[in-house]
């Protein structure tokens, strides 16, 4: 660490904000403010993009300046964000078209990578248990309207 | 007497069979996630909402309520024998519970623990029921002015009240209420940030931003520290306490309870600040405060009353005004609104078996809970043998699954892809998520009030000062602020929630 402390936490906090504040100025600039009697439909947004505004830019300066205990991130490991997110994505996209169980036997085995200890025969065969229950369960229980298989 | 026909009301809706059946399912459930670290009672009653659409709203509430009750006692089970916090609310019960679980006394310490949340809960139901009804009389007098300032204040109480940064967590309720307002604006019809998504027109769905946050990104963070567990390993065999034991735990208790009690109905109160401040509270008033922390009764039985105290009176501003007072009672007034059920101090009247239904199962709740609890230990303790790498794939499918059910559609799957990253990103920040998801549920209502009491006044904002009951309502706000400002109370604050 050099002599000036930045507060990366607080940082990426206020950065954050202004992202979504900014994203939602643009976003609503179409819509009528109105006034404060008869709002328009772009009255809140705007005020409370503004607020955010506000709080985005109080923490950006926090974090920049005035460092405070200077807190970094800690280590982003590689396997569990991605591995998550794509066990996620991948029944997002293969639920509906291949049915139920394809798309949960790919997310459970998926999923099984993104841990720190992998066994990947152990992770196949829990798929397959677990499939069936979900079937099982949330189709012919809960009456879930998904297709099981693609055909 | 009306409360006693209330009561009579709230029992023969709590006792019907299916009921009864729905209570036993949602306090097993909740016992067993309580017992299981790493998915809490948010993720799970999100995960389940979808399901209980067919249900009657009775039914739906009777059950989501005992998996959050339900949790609280699982959660202590697992801080006893394993030293880690199944839920939050139990992180104090592992200080003296573990340390009487270590001296072979587990069996006390979870019977203890059991007895002291029984007793809680039932006078925390007759809580309830005292204080409902003054509130929503008192609610009733409410106009769109009052509602908004009312709103305000439980927003403020709420991050106040809880854990973390003030700055931050009120950062977070600004956040949520914007993404409340996504979706077709009800007085113009025009579409406001739907980026020309179909499927954002009725607004963005808590269900998937719930689970996204808590379930998803919490398992992610979770795999990336190390997970140690030492299980105790002996048989639990003298379940019951002796003699001397429940002299020792029974004043506790009592004020554990009353503790919980009071705190419960703050909102942010809820479930995380109760057993903190009874285990603070029995540890000043112990003759000898050095038995702390090496396995005494007391730290168990104070604790686990007020956490289960607090969990059910953490209701009331939920069925009396429609406030929630942390971010699981949003989740119910999302029940309730899925249902068709507008919440607030109206549902008092005109869903009186839901409320008193509600109210009642509570009890029954809590006594099937000690009947069952005990015998059932070695089921709870088996299932802490599974494998977190077994565990949490589990957890990834239902939630992807629950989120598809709440209205077939993967645009919520993606919806929750796209939260499990940001709530991932918020833990990585230190920054709490939950009063997002207040903000969120409670967004559009806050708007609906604004906008209505701004046309009442002519765009007059003093309106809310004008008015008696909101300018109290307000003074509360400001009052809380410039307390929060005085550097003395912000110290004070910081120890009572490091502790």
């Amino acid at each position: 660490m050099t002599g000036r402390k930045i507060d990366l936490q607080d940082a990426l906090f206020g950065a954050f904000l202004i992202l979504v504040s900014g994203g939602t100025l643009l976003a609503t600039t179409k819509l009528s403010i109105g006034n404060a009697a008869e709002m328009g439909p772009g009255y809140m947004p705007r005020a409370i993009a503004l607020i955010l505004m506000a709080f985005g830019l109080f923490f950006t300066a926090k974090g920049l300046f005035r460092g405070g205990e200077g807190r970094g991130i800690e280590r982003i490991h590689l396997r569990p964000l991605p591995g998550i997110l794509l066990a996620v994505g991948v029944f997002a996209l293969l639920a509906e078209s291949a049915g139920l169980a394809i798309a949960s036997l790919s997310t459970v085995v998926i999923a099984g990578f993104a841990g720190p200890e992998h066994r990947f025969f152990e992770s196949v065969i829990f798929s397959v248990v677990l499939t069936a229950c979900a079937v099982l369960l949330f189709v012919k229980v809960l009456n879930l309207p998904i297709p099981v298989w693609p055909w | 007497m009306d409360l006693f026909t209330n009561l009579a009301l709230g029992f023969s809706t709590a006792l019907t069979p299916e009921n009864l059946m729905f209570c036993l399912i949602g306090v097993l459930i909740g016992t067993a996630i309580g017992v299981l670290p790493g998915i809490g009672p948010i993720p799970t009653v999100a995960l389940l909402l979808p399901f209980t659409f067919g249900l009657d709203p009775s039914s739906s509430m009777i059950m989501l309520a005992g998996i959050f009750y339900g949790a609280q006692y699982g959660g202590s089970t697992t801080a006893i024998l394993v030293n880690v916090p199944g839920e939050t609310s139990s992180v104090v019960t592992c200080i003296d519970g573990h340390e009487m679980a270590k001296q072979g006394r587990a069996g006390p310490a979870l019977a203890i623990a059991a007895i002291s949340s029984f007793f809680a809960g039932s006078v925390a139901t007759v809580v309830i029921v005292a204080l409902s009804i003054p509130l929503s009389i008192l609610a009733l007098k409410f106009t769109a002015v009052e509602y908004f300032s009312l709103l305000v204040l439980g927003l403020f109480a709420a991050v106040i009240l809880a854990h973390g940064s003030v700055a931050k967590s009120l950062a977070m309720v600004v956040l949520g209420l914007l993404i409340g307002l996504v979706g077709i604006d009800v007085n113009s019809g025009a579409a406001r940030m739907t980026f020309g998504i179909p499927e954002l027109s009725d607004g963005l769905d808590f269900v998937p931003v719930a689970m996204g946050l808590f379930g998803l990104g919490e398992i992610i963070a979770n795999l990336e520290r190390k997970q140690e567990r030492v299980l105790i390993k002996q048989s639990i065999r003298d379940l019951m306490p002796s003699k001397a034991d429940l002299k020792a735990a029974f004043p506790a208790m009592l004020r554990g309870t009353a503790i919980g009690s009071m705190l419960g109905v703050l909102p942010g109160g809820g479930a995380a600040l109760p057993p903190f401040t009874s285990y603070a509270v029995e540890k000043k008033l112990a003759k000898d405060p050095s038995r702390f922390g090496k396995g005494a009764i007391e730290g168990v039985a104070g604790p686990e009353a007020a956490n289960n105290a607090g969990a059910q009176t953490s209701f009331i501003p939920l069925l009396t005004l429609g406030i929630p007072a942390n971010a699981l009672m949003a989740l119910m007034i999302g029940a309730l609104m899925m249902q068709g059920i507008q919440p607030g101090p109206q549902v008092m009247t005109e869903q009186p078996e839901l409320v008193w239904g509600l109210i009642a199962s509570m009890w029954t709740g809590n006594l099937m809970l000690l009947i069952i609890n005990l015998p059932l230990v070695g089921i709870w303790v088996s299932m802490l043998k599974i494998p977190y790498r077994l565990l949490f794939p589990a957890i990834v499918l239902f939630c992807c699954i629950g989120t598809y059910g709440i209205s077939n559609s993967l645009f919520n799957v993606w919806v929750m892809l796209a939260c499990a990253g940001i709530g991932y990103f918020f833990i990585k920040i230190g920054v709490e998520p939950a009063p997002l998801l207040l903000g969120l549920v409670l967004g559009p209502q806050l708007e609906e009030n604004f906008r209505r009491a701004m046309m009442l006044s002519d765009g007059d904002a003093t309106v809310f000062l004008t008015h008696p009951i909101s300018a109290v309502l307000l003074g509360i706000v400001a009052l809380m602020l410039v307390a929060l400002m005085s550097p003395a109370l912000f110290r004070k604050r910081r120890e009572a929630l490091a502790e």
